[in-house]
């Protein structure tokens, strides 16, 4: 098993005469975390919803563990164990917070229980009163999605990819719109999901992805820029005046 | 674990059983006294029952709003007329009308599941009309005098068997298939795969990132609905004797909808109750004024604005309430065992 979980080559997409992504390629490393930087309109959500199956790339190829993924259908991208959250919070606002989980943790069980009462799927109840637990929304489990405050959203959002025991978690500015102390116990969440599940992250504070991140790539007008260890990247002449310029 | 669902659904069964209870009342007190008409009334209410009821499965749960659902209503129909014309058999014609009205939801499920919301209802609404036009004008079905003289046929239970002309047997029949249906739907939206259906309405869009198909999951529920509507279809000419191109008109469809709004979106057993008041509402008033339609269009219009959610809408979350008040904690989610190690901090 190589080491690399995620293996993005050449891809590219253009939507009229702007091309959003071109030629991007980098590798993931298993259960590490990379986080794709740069600023707005540099194309970082575009990469996402081609490497999620949102989008159908142009040129390129996608590949998780190996397997050839590009064009895929988003459902047949997480058949293949890739989970992804949302830049705006994307969850069933008007199911329960435990009826949100247990609709993302019903991929574990087979087939043949998808036509069986919805009792008998135990691995799946098992998975989101764990998932409730880890995430420390117990507590609401019978609230509605739509009626917790935004941080708790953004939590169970984290908690309904993870819920599918996916092997990559793409994370699309978890952190968006958080106080700071919320902030920082999703940095802290992150880092400890990185233990079993390798992460692909995007996110802004760079204070947090310098702290966060095992690999970094940047992305500037739809182009890579750099990639590397944070530190490297940070001390990169090109992406000091691209990115950091702004800051 | 029991969820919002599991429990609504609950409540919906109580109230299916206390409408099967006036149902045999009505059939005791039928039999009693010899009565034909409200039998017959009765079981037409049932048949068109069916026929909401496969509304409401895409409109209540997953959330397309189908206006030609008369369509496989129809389909069912003719397709029964022509089996019992040629062999006088139930349970044949019952298999022709199943088998047809799958292929015909196949065919119209593979157009309509391309678009969604008003687009879908247009389509749907589409499909009937010109597959009704073309009954309509096809001398081989009657054209639009429909097709009479379908015989009075005994439907067979091993040594059993009963007279589709005895008003109290074909009315517990007919009341058994739809309950039988009824009961079918509920049970599938209690599964996994009903809960993907529930998902569509509230986001569809995040569906396919947790792994569902969406196109699977819509063309499922629509072929089903389909085949509802068709079984229930297959009943109306062995009641009537008759089939008319009438049956996939746009007032047909039309009519589901209205009993589904009447009963309660999205309750299932509300799509029955709502159409057995729909088909007594039309019967006593239009036995005082032939403009019946005037009456009906202003209850209806008086239930949108002060009873938005329907009768059994209505009802149903009361009766809720107390059912869970006798069982204060069904088993909570917490009561699950994990398997070892499976917590993870």
């Amino acid at each position: 098993m190589s080491n690399h979980v995620l293996d993005i080559r050449d891809l590219g997409i253009a939507f009229g005469g702007l091309k959003a992504v071109d030629q991007v390629s980098f590798k993931a490393e298993r259960n590490r975390i990379t986080t794709v930087i740069g600023p707005n309109g540099a194309g970082k959500s575009t990469l996402f919803n081609l490497i999620s199956g949102a989008l159908k790339p142009r040129s390129g190829q996608i590949l998780i563990d190996g397997v050839d993924l590009t064009g895929a259908s988003p459902a047949r991208t997480k058949a293949a164990g890739l989970s992804r959250s949302f830049q705006i919070t994307n969850l069933f606002f008007e199911l329960t917070v435990a009826e949100n989980l247990r609709m993302a943790a019903q991929v574990l069980e087979p087939v043949g229980r998808a036509f069986l009462p919805i009792g008998r799927s135990t691995r799946a109840l098992a998975k989101t009163a764990e998932m409730l637990e880890r995430f420390q929304l117990g507590h609401k489990r019978d609230e509605l999605a739509g009626n917790l405050s935004h941080g708790d959203q953004r939590r169970l959002e984290i908690a309904v990819c993870l819920a599918s025991e996916p092997k990559i978690l793409l994370l699309d500015e978890p952190t968006q719109g958080m106080s700071h102390s919320d902030t920082a116990d999703t940095a802290k969440l992150v880092r400890a999901l990185s233990r079993d599940v390798s992460v692909l992250l995007i996110e802004h504070d760079i204070g947090l992805v310098m702290d966060l991140s095992d690999h970094v790539v940047v992305m500037h007008q739809g182009r890579k820029l750099a990639e590397g260890p944070p530190a490297v990247v940070r001390a990169d002449p090109a992406v000091q005046a691209a990115y950091f310029g702004h800051h | 674990m029991r969820d919002r669902l599991t429990n609504a659904m609950r409540a919906s069964h109580v109230l299916a059983l206390i409408f099967v209870a006036g149902a045999l009342a009505l059939a005791v007190i039928g039999a009693a006294t010899g009565d034909t008409f409200y039998l017959r009334l009765g079981t037409e209410a049932l048949i068109f029952a069916g026929l909401a009821l496969s509304v409401d499965l895409l409109l209540g749960y997953s959330g397309a709003l189908s206006l030609g659902q008369a369509l496989y209503f129809g389909v069912g129909a003719y397709v029964s007329a022509l089996t019992l014309l040629k062999v006088p058999s139930f349970w044949l014609a019952m298999l022709a009308a199943g088998g047809a009205t799958l292929v015909a939801s196949i065919i119209g499920g593979l157009i309509a599941n391309r678009v969604r919301g008003v687009y879908f209802a247009l389509i749907t609404f589409g499909l009937a009309q010109v597959v009704s036009k073309v009954v309509y004008n096809t001398r081989e079905l009657g054209a639009s005098d429909g097709m009479i003289g379908i015989p009075v046929i005994d439907i067979g239970f091993g040594p059993f068997s009963v007279s589709a002309g005895n008003p109290v047997g074909f009315f517990l029949i007919v009341l058994a298939i739809i309950m039988g249906l009824y009961w079918l739907t509920a049970y599938l939206l209690d599964t996994p795969f009903g809960r993907v259906l529930t998902a569509l309405k509230a986001n569809e869009k995040r569906v396919p990132f947790l792994g569902y198909s969406v196109w699977r999951a819509r063309m499922f529920s629509y072929v089903l609905a389909g085949l509802i509507a068709g079984l229930s279809g297959a009943l109306y000419p062995m009641l009537r004797g008759f089939v008319s191109p009438e049956l996939m008109f746009f007032a047909t469809s039309g009519n589901a909808v209205i009993s589904v709004i009447l009963g309660g979106v999205g309750t299932l057993i509300g799509a029955i109750y709502g159409s057995v008041l729909l088909v007594v509402l039309k019967s006593i008033i239009g036995s005082w004024t032939e403009h019946h339609l005037i009456v009906i269009g202003l209850i209806f219009m008086i239930c949108v604005m002060f009873l938005p959610k329907g009768l059994i809408g209505f009802i149903r979350p009361r009766l809720e309430e107390r059912l869970s008040e006798k069982t204060p904690d069904a088993t909570p989610l917490t009561s699950v065992s994990l398997q070892p190690g499976s917590a993870k901090p």
